[in-house]
């Protein structure tokens, strides 16, 4: 069955996929720099009329807590990144990687730049379990 | 006018003269000025078997109508000449503060000419022009030459020098001229013809000012600029981080080569390298060339151990690929004790760190020996034997001798099948971006017009989405492992890109904005009303003909537009791991795009329409 992308069933599935895999295991032993959180800024146009934030709390391989949460929330997190609901969509399907993304400027960063860019191994981890959380997306029928 | 001061000198090593150079407007506005204009005169004189590192060379020192001006990111300049490492088209464009101390002088640039009998140097202090004796500088490595230079010119305003180490007077090929300590004009030898010509250095002091056409617009246009780069991620992953930034984003992305270009992955080398590892070890502060809010350039300090070494510049990414991953080596101070050594001899850390690299693999299949290396054990992960092999290449000593001259030189001298081991492009070693991972990247080095260049262009930062330039005809996202339809790309990366080494503006900057901000500019500072984006990309293209038909002239065809085995060899592991860039299809294509016929010329009609019809005349008389 396939799950709404953004929702708290979707984060539910996320937390799982990522406690389930052996690439973030070891991928993102070398997080220890605190809760990213990730924004999904506001898209009336296909339901999203408020920015959707997730609130992933990573740490030496697992991810010890992930939850939706507010904006304001997710501002308060060491790391947080913006981006457009097709920029997450793009990184879902791997078609955006991350921390290019992050130097690009099509997703932005609040927080330690040094810190990001050279953890893209974690990151990339993280996207293969997001890939395997089977989705679906709100701009599709 | 605006942007131009007014005056070209000609200096006659051989007599001891110096003569004013007339140009005219119509020229400096076809060919703008750096290495575009440089082109030009080249052309006009019809030098092309001159010997490299022979009396007929001329050697051109040639700022833009924009250097030395406000506009961020427009400290540069650019040197030109036939090169002696490729035998081609050979230019080399360097920051620093060297062009608007030319330009405060009065002068917009110079060509040497000739030969002269003993060590010289060129001064220009205010209103004085002058060739001055040398002798007692000749020996000394380019910082002592500065240091030197500043002492005896002590005053109010610090001169800018530009000089070469023993490798410049020792005519190695790959010898680079630093502007001051930290910048350098390091590709295609041109330190090797500066020291053919017993010319040590070039002095600028001047107090004058660069005439702006339109005082109001030129502010408003720096200011929005400034702004605009402050607010870009890549500046401001070059401030905290330098060039170095993203190399474990590169080796995630197969664009760092490893072990002579034999791996294509190892985070362990990248972590130990990386910009963020140099800011929490040895990096003291960011440095700035003139004029740019961005401040990538390193300075570093080892406080102690084999690499010690007092503040002073630091490696760039591409030296620490260099002498990094290439040697397989993860010693960070290792690799800034081997920048040190490159920067004070007076080379192109690209190419030493190749050709060393190649001799490492020679080595390593025992193509070169202990005897050969005089007893240096080459071995992938040992920095020293780099080191040893710099002191002797510069010196020319032993196995320098045979190092001196290039991989392809010395690949060609020692035989053994050691050709196989090199990768370079038209003589010019490949920079340090993987092509197998960035395939419209390995099109550039095919066509590039001075061997394998990552810098006579703008590929890279397209193919990896650095500078998004929707706005002229490109995609967002281009896939670097993919060779389909990149010639498209290629050619408007060129003609972008060619353009801004005759400005001559940094590549950093004009990653942060965009083409018409750049037209704005030159606008406001040359008086140019009408000039559009449009006639910037015809002049790139214009000057790219312009550099093909001068390789044309002095021997390239298509067969020299390829890739070496190195490179069409699939890596075993990494992001590209088990493909090549197709060659034939990118050339084929690229060839259609281009209009250059089966020879690898430009077409006639290709020539004329860029108003190149006097150079078409020559090409296919
Ligand atoms: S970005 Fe770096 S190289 Fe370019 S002008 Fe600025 S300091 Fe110099």
């Amino acid at each position: 069955m396939s799950i709404r992308f953004p929702s708290e069933e979707w984060v539910a599935a996320f937390f799982k996929a990522i406690n389930e895999s052996p690439e973030y295991l070891e991928g993102g032993k070398p997080w220890t720099y605190g809760v990213t959180a990730l924004v999904v800024n506001p898209q009336p146009e296909i339901g999203l009329t408020e920015a959707y934030g997730i609130w992933l709390d990573l740490h030496e391989g697992v991810c010890r807590e992930a939850h939706a949460c507010t904006v304001e929330e997710a501002q308060t997190a060491p790391f947080c990144i913006f981006g457009d609901y097709a920029r997450w969509k793009q990184v879902i399907h791997k078609e955006l990687e991350p921390v290019k993304g992050m130097m690009q400027g099509k997703l932005k960063l609040k927080g330690n730049l040094q810190i990001i860019v050279r953890n893209v191994k974690a990151a990339q981890a993280l996207v293969t379990c997001a890939t395997r959380v089977p989705t679906t997306f709100l701009d599709e029928p | 006018m605006g942007g131009y001061v007014g005056r070209y000198l000609e200096v006659d090593l051989t007599r001891g003269s110096i003569t004013d150079l007339p140009i005219t407007e119509e020229v400096r506005r076809k060919y703008l000025g750096g290495s575009g204009l440089a082109a030009y005169l080249f052309f006009l004189r019809g030098k092309y078997t001159a010997d490299p590192l022979g009396p007929d060379n001329d050697l051109f020192v040639l700022t833009g109508p924009i250097s030395g001006t406000l506009v961020p990111g427009s400290s540069r300049f650019a040197v030109a000449a036939r090169s002696p490492l490729t035998g081609i088209w050979g230019e080399g464009s360097c920051g620093g503060d060297f062009a608007p101390a030319l330009k405060r002088c009065g002068v917009d640039g110079l060509v040497f000419v000739g030969q002269s009998p003993t060590p010289v140097m060129f001064v220009l202090d205010g209103g004085e022009v002058a060739l001055r004796d040398a002798t007692d500088l000749w020996g000394l490595d380019t910082y002592e030459t500065t240091d030197r230079l500043r002492e005896t010119m002590a005053g109010k305003r610090r001169p800018s020098v530009l000089s070469i180490g023993q490798a410049g007077e020792n005519l190695v090929h790959f010898a680079a001229i630093a502007n001051n300590k930290h910048d350098f004009v390091g590709r295609t030898g041109m330190g090797a013809v500066m020291g053919s010509k017993r010319l040590k250095a070039i002095v600028c002091r001047g107090e004058g000012t660069i005439p702006i056409a339109d005082p109001v617009a030129y502010k408003v246009i720096c200011k929005e600029l400034v702004s605009k780069i402050s607010q870009a991620v890549p500046a401001q992953a070059l401030k905290e981080m330098g060039t170095d930034s993203a190399m474990d984003l590169g080796m995630m992305i197969g664009d760092i080569p490893i072990a002579n270009w034999s791996r294509g992955e190892d985070f362990e080398l990248s972590n130990a390298l990386s910009g963020p590892t140099m800011s929490e070890t040895y990096l003291k502060r960011g440095l700035a060339c003139y004029a740019c809010p961005i401040a990538c350039r390193r300075e570093v300090e080892v406080p102690d151990g084999p690499y010690k070494m007092a503040v002073g510049p630091g490696p760039e990414y591409e030296t620490c690929a260099s002498f990094g991953t290439m040697l397989a080596q993860k010693d960070l101070a290792g690799v800034i004790k081997s920048n040190e050594w490159c920067n004070r001899y007076g080379v192109d850390s690209i190419s030493a760190g190749c050709t060393i690299a190649w001799a490492y693999d020679c080595f390593s299949k025992g193509l070169l020996t202990l005897e050969d290396t005089g007893g240096v054990p080459l071995e992938f992960g040992y920095v020293d034997g780099a080191i040893a092999m710099l002191h002797k290449l510069a010196r020319r000593e032993g196995i320098g001798d045979l190092l001196a001259d290039g991989s392809r030189a010395a690949a060609r001298r020692l035989g053994r099948g050691s050709e196989e081991l090199t990768a370079e492009i038209k003589g010019l070693e490949i920079p340090m971006h993987d092509p197998r991972g960035s395939h419209g990247l390995a099109l550039s080095y095919m066509t590039s017009y001075r061997g394998a260049c990552h810098k006579a262009h703008l590929v890279e930062a397209i193919e990896h989405g650095l500078a998004g330039y929707t706005d002229v005809g490109l995609e967002e996202n281009y896939d670097g492992l993919s060779s389909e339809g990149k010639a498209p790309m290629v050619r408007i990366g060129e003609d972008l890109g060619v353009p801004l080494n005759a400005l001559a503006l940094c590549e950093f900057d004009m990653w942060c904005y965009q083409f018409d901000d750049l037209v704005r500019a030159i606008r406001a500072v040359t008086g140019w009303e009408d000039f559009s984006v449009e006639e910037y990309r015809r002049t790139g293209e214009r000057l790219w003909l312009l550099k093909r038909a001068l390789n044309n002239l002095m021997g390239v065809t298509r067969v020299d537009d390829c890739l070496p085995l190195k490179i069409r060899t699939p890596l075993p592991d990494g992001a590209a791991a088990g493909l090549v860039p197709d060659e034939a299809l990118l050339l084929g294509d690229y060839y259609q795009e281009r209009g250059l016929d089966e020879t690898g010329r430009p077409l006639a009609e290709i020539l004329q329409r860029a108003g190149l019809a006097e150079v078409d005349a020559v090409l296919h008389r």
